[in-house]
């Protein structure tokens, strides 16, 4: 192996490991708030973190395999408010049927995103911008404009009773859905595939995998994820509602994918990473929450994140660099681009 | 004042025949509409419907600098606006030649330093932006200690941009004015120019030794420079400003570009396109609810014009 | 100039040819017929490729060579003729269903996912791959082929991108043979490798065809051709001219094939070479390394001069003219114009310093396809034609109707797009944009004339003349004989990315050149005064 290979194989094992180290960082800060205030940090905190898991996780998750696959799904923040408002509508009886009827419809979302996008060889970008504005619509005219009460509180009060102390079903569900991802990712075939056409579509192609059809299920996935995590929040909350509350989901999911390791440029990344970021973005939230910090700073620090993660990202960072002489001894050891 | 890239001689394709086939059925549909909503062949409804365009037109026109330039969209421009307004009534108290200023050189600087990561640092310019839409919004509920800004009493000079001139609202005004200056600037300087080879083929503009960085800056600059310019006049027309105001500015800005038939990807397109684009959709909007129709109904209709819009400016680009 | 070497078998190589008494046929090729518009590809080509054999494609650019591998694996139909493979006449759709019979091609162009592993590249988008990909005995059979393939070191869960160019052209084949690919193609496999990688390269061939696989070699490479190959096909002007075992043929001869009536002819047609030019050296390049594709690199370029870089794709002409663009980031070495030294970081440097450069892909990196033919003709000179920033559109117009002229692109088009033009146009427009351009001290053409017809690549040659003529110092790179022969005063031939030798076009021959082009040599670079 020759001093560039090597230097190459170092670089790539040390970014991997970033997720967690974020992940140790957060839960060491965590760990600082005794130390620096009067709080003590008890099992609710950490029971409330897996609440904002739960609440956010999957819409995560979903914006991530469309990184991966070299795609991005700016409809997911509207997908989750229809998931939402769906359940709601149509779990009057059952929430299951709820449930089973907003996934029913992100299917059929996905599929249509999924299909222009794979048929026509489109940017996923402007496609999925109109498709957020097309599920949006849709859910204030299927809420009449207005957030829908839902009836039935006990089913919300169910999904969030603390199991263990600091489970609950609705954790559990997307702690679950995380590990089945996980395994799907790692081990089956689709996995595999997803990275491939994120890394280089045009050899996936030529190799031989059905692109088009991946990219149909890639979107689809996306849909479900997002609107699953906004069925379950919905019934938590025994409200749907057309505006986002709280934290913009969009920003908050692609700073807990990137956080994970998901590479803007497609095909790196994986969801046990997007799991270690979102814990982290979750715990960093309940920090502020303990630290009685007002919203804005969760704004703050989260698009911060973002934007900080997106340049250290950056594909002609280190050229710019290069070209500027503003690093001159980090230089030295620099692969060509 | 349609502007035209080239001349094109290739045999017509189907996705002209769509196109055409597309641009025929909004005619229609608009004169049906116009023909058969109530109130719509109005006087005041016409103003109306400009005054709606103008807020979201002069973003968009600022937005179309971006969409040329290849770096797609900037998901910031409401949260500018919202800022921007913040700040204008903030220092109104100031003077309002200083505020008007300020709040345009603030506007400035924010687009500038998005466009610096993007531009030099190949940055993805949608990922920047939501992360600056995410500061911006942080910033600005921090600043204002999450009250709403209003300007101070004694001074009312600001008026005078909510006032209307010759019946119209200023805002009508200034959009057009702008949209013409812009348009100017794309069609008849080197920058515009550059721009839109930039955003043609980057690979190729950086083998012409073409200023990628500055072109970026420049972009997002004036992106955001407008949408300061909209986030006064929308200050001054509400005489109050919180970060409510961002309400649908972005996607509408990036709606009314793309309707506009602006490729997403770049190099094609104009401001004229984008100002008409505005209007179209300020129209729509105007119908439906006229109509009856809920904000989710306009909201939906227009998720669906623009995807149809891309695809069908999509297949006419790989047609060439 | 080093002299014709003997086929003589080294260490390694193959001695004898197989000896069967009659040697099974795999592959054969019955009078092919492909001709794109009104271009004749290939024509009446016949060719066999035996069982277990290593059979050499050669021939010089324009041969055919691409035309017959393409059709082979699918990505072309033939006009006319048949290929038939174990006995089985194909008519193939594209290059998997050519897999599924198994003929496959490696190329230039790897498919791999570099993010993925080596063992998830080779089995991805196989057509028998279960759901759950990882098992044992998919593993045990990509850890067998990847041995045999001398990859011992290289573990399956490594990430293809650590990789060097070539393991992965081996992680490739490793795929194909895990397809169990009867007949692998091997298209200029060498271009980019080291020797080692290439001592690699031939013993997995070896190893291959001794297992009763056929391989294809199309190289120009002809010491390779004599080190590995059993037979060797020669094409010119998209026909069989000769098919030979190798050890009945030689360097000179086969170079003759290639080459055909191309050397009597040429040595008649003579342009004028003896310029007044200044000799005054405009342009001092020194050490010119870019690590792993081109290696202390030094030239002087004088005013008025135009120096020819003859080499193969591959051998690193192109790198040479980049790094002199600005373009290659990597690049170390100094290049001084009119004494002043010019850093290559970026583009903009050295427009600033007089150095244009013109893109080899002229659609991908050198024309805005969907701009009009004058905004491309005058996107060098914006600075010029405009006043605080402003464009004087009469003044860019007439300077754009002033380069159609001179480039010959027809002054009717210029309000066309780019991308309407014809392959010929659009090169001149390319060039176009780079003439009579203030303050210029060097054109740096990388393939001036590639895909453009003879017709074309006259008048082109013409406008490199005339822009010699006006004191600039030009240097352009090709992979064509003849053009290099045509237009430049002073030829470098590159060999894996180093100078192999500089000549004064007088006192260059084709075969010279073509050998010097096609061999390695051990004498290190050469002199950089000429």
């Amino acid at each position: 192996m020759s001093a560039r290979e090597s230097t190459r194989r170092r670089r790539v094992d040390a970014t991997g490991l970033a997720p967690y180290a974020i992940l140790a960082l957060m839960v060491a800060a965590l760990a600082l708030v005794p130390v620096l205030t009067e709080y003590t940090v008890r099992t609710a905190n950490v029971y409330d973190i897996f609440q904002n898991f739960a609440s956010y996780g999957l819409v995560a998750l979903a914006l991530g395999i469309t990184i991966i696959a070299g795609e991005f799904d700016l409809s997911v923040s509207s997908m989750y408010l229809l998931g939402g408002m769906v359940a709601v509508l149509t779990g009057d009886g059952s929430p299951t049927v709820g449930i089973l009827v907003a996934l029913g419809t992100a299917v059929i979302v996905g599929v249509a995103q999924g299909g222009l996008i794979a048929g026509f060889r489109l940017n996923s970008m402007p496609v999925t911008l109109g498709g957020y504005l097309v599920v949006l619509g849709t859910t204030y005219i299927l809420g009449h404009g207005k957030s829908v009460i839902y009836e039935d509180y006990n089913v919300g009060l169910r999904l969030d009773k603390p199991i263990l102390q600091i489970f609950s079903i609705r954790s559990l569900i997307a702690i679950g859905i995380f590990a089945v991802t996980i395994v799907a990712l790692r081990y089956l075939r689709v996995g595999r595939d997803i990275r491939a056409i994120g890394g280089d579509r045009r050899a996936a192609r030529v190799a031989g995998v059905s692109v088009d059809r991946l990219l149909v299920g890639v979107f689809v996935m996306s849909a479900l994820g997002a609107a699953l995590a906004g069925a379950l929040l919905s019934y938590s909350l025994a409200t749907a509602s057309p505006t986002n509350i709280g934290v913009d989901v969009l920003t908050f999911s692609a700073t807990a994918a990137l956080l994970g390791g998901v590479r803007l440029s497609g095909g790196k990344g994986g969801a046990i990473g997007i799991a270690a970021g979102v814990l982290s973005l979750s715990v960093l939230q309940e920090i502020l929450a303990i630290l009685r910090s007002p919203d804005y700073v969760s704004s703050l620090i989260t698009g911060g994140l973002l934007v900080a993660v997106t340049i250290v990202w950056a594909p002609e960072l280190s050229q710019w660099f290069r070209t500027t002489r503003v690093a001159t001894s980090l230089e030295k050891d620099r692969t060509p681009a | 004042m349609i502007a035209r890239v080239g001349v094109e001689r290739r045999p017509l394709g189907i996705a002209d025949y769509a196109l055409a086939a597309w641009i025929a059925i909004l005619a229609a549909v608009t004169v049906y509409g116009a023909a058969t909503t109530e109130g719509f062949l109005t006087v005041s409804n016409m103003k109306a419907i400009l005054t709606a365009a103008s807020f979201v037109g002069i973003i968009a026109v600022g937005l179309t600098v971006i969409v040329l330039s290849g770096s797609l969209f900037s998901l910031a421009l409401g949260q500018t606006a919202a800022v921007s307004a913040m700040f204008f009534l903030y220092s109104v108290r100031w003077g309002l030649g200083a505020a008007i200023i300020l709040t345009l050189l603030l506007g400035l600087a924010i687009g500038a330093v998005q466009g610096f990561a993007v531009g030099a640092w190949g940055a993805n310019p949608i990922i920047i932006t939501i992360g600056a839409a995410g500061l911006l919004e942080g910033m600005a509920v921090w600043l204002s200690h999450g009250q709403s800004i209003v300007p101070p009493d004694n001074r009312t000079s600001w008026e005078h941009l909510a006032n209307p001139v010759l019946g119209l609202p200023a805002p009508v005004y200034v959009f057009i004015a702008v949209s013409i200056l812009l348009g100017l600037v794309m069609r008849r300087t080197r920058f515009g120019r550059q721009i839109y080879l930039l955003g043609e083929n980057r690979v190729a503009a950086r083998a012409a030794a073409l200023p990628i960085t500055l072109l970026t800056v420049g972009a997002f600059g004036i992106a955001s420079l407008y949408t300061a310019g909209s986030g006064i006049l929308i200050g001054a027309t509400s005489a109050n400003a919180s970060l409510l105001l961002v309400g649908s500015y972005t996607y509408d800005a990036i709606a009314a570009a793309l309707v506009g038939g602006n490729a997403v990807t770049g190099g094609r397109g104009s401001i004229a396109r984008t100002a008409l684009g505005a209007i179209f959709i300020a129209t729509i909007s105007d119908m439906l609810l006229l109509r009856g129709y809920s904000t989710g109904g306009q909201i939906l209709v227009r998720g669906i014009i623009v995807v149809v819009v891309v695809v069908l400016t999509n297949l006419r680009e790989r047609n060439r | 100039m080093n002299g014709e070497r003997d086929p003589e078998p080294s260490s390694g190589s193959r001695s004898q040819p197989s000896e069967t008494s009659s040697p099974q046929v795999l592959l054969e090729v019955v009078d092919l017929s492909k001709s794109f518009g009104p271009v004749q590809a290939v024509q009446g080509l016949s060719l066999d490729v035996r069982a277990g054999e290593i059979h050499a494609v050669c021939g010089h650019n324009g041969a055919g060579k691409s035309t017959l591998v393409k059709t082979l694996v699918g990505l072309v139909r033939p006009d006319e003729g048949t290929i038939r493979f174990r006995g089985e006449e194909l008519s193939l759709r594209n290059p998997l269903d050519a897999q599924g019979h198994g003929i496959a091609l490696v190329n230039q162009e790897l498919s791999l996912v570099p993010e993925l592993s080596v063992e998830d590249n080779i089995y991805l988008g196989g057509l028998d791959v279960p759901l759950v990909y990882r098992q044992r005995r998919l593993s045990e059979r990509a850890r067998a082929v990847l041995d045999q393939l001398g990859l011992r070191h290289v573990q399956l869960g490594t990430a293809v991108e650590t990789l060097s160019i070539g393991e992965r052209q081996l992680v490739e084949i490793a795929r194909l043979l895990v397809r169990d690919a009867r007949l692998l193609i091997l298209d200029e496999p060498t271009a980019t490798l080291s020797k080692p990688e290439i001592e690699r390269v031939f013993r997995a061939t070896r190893d291959l065809v001794a297992e009763g696989r056929s391989v294809i070699f199309v190289s120009h490479r002809l010491d390779e051709v004599f080190e590995l190959c059993d037979r060797v096909t020669v094409l010119r002007d998209g026909r069989r001219v000769g098919t030979h075992e190798i050890h009945e043929i030689d360097r000179r001869a086969l170079i003759e094939l290639m080459l055909g009536e191309m050397e009597g002819a040429r040595a008649m047609v003579q342009h004028e070479h003896t310029l007044p030019g200044s000799g005054e050296p405009l342009v001092k390049i020194e050490g010119l390394t870019v690590p792993g594709s081109i290696e202390d690199v030094s030239l002087v370029l004088e005013s008025g001069l135009i120096t020819g870089l003859a080499g193969q794709v591959g051998s690193g002409t192109s790198t040479i003219l980049r790094a002199l663009g600005g373009l290659v980031p990597g690049v170390s070495g100094t290049v001084c114009v009119r004494g002043r030294a010019v850093p290559l970081k970026t583009p903009r440097r050295a427009v600033e310093a007089g150095v244009l450069y013109i893109p080899n892909d002229r659609q991908r990196e050198g024309l805005f396809l969907g701009q009009t033919v004058e905004r491309n003709l005058v996107v060098a000179r914006l600075r010029r034609l405009s006043r605080l920033g402003v464009l004087l559109r009469r003044r860019a117009h007439r300077a754009a109707r002033q380069l159609a002229g001179m480039a010959g692109v027809p002054v009717e088009r210029l309000g066309s797009p780019a991308g309407s033009l014809s392959g010929g146009n659009q090169q001149k427009v390319l060039l176009g944009r780079a003439l009579e351009l203030e303050g210029t001290a060097l054109l740096a053409l990388d393939e001036p004339t590639r895909g453009v017809d003879v017709g074309g690549r006259a008048d082109i040659h013409d406008l490199i003349r005339a822009a010699a003529r006006r004191g600039t110092a030009v240097i352009f790179s090709s992979t064509e004989l003849d053009e290099v022969l045509d237009l430049a005063d002073v030829v470098v031939t590159i060999f894996h990315g180093r100078i192999v030798s500089i000549v004064p076009r007088d006192d260059a021959t084709a075969s010279a050149i073509l050998a010097d082009m096609t061999t390695s040599h051990t004498t290190g670079t050469a002199a950089a005064a000429t």
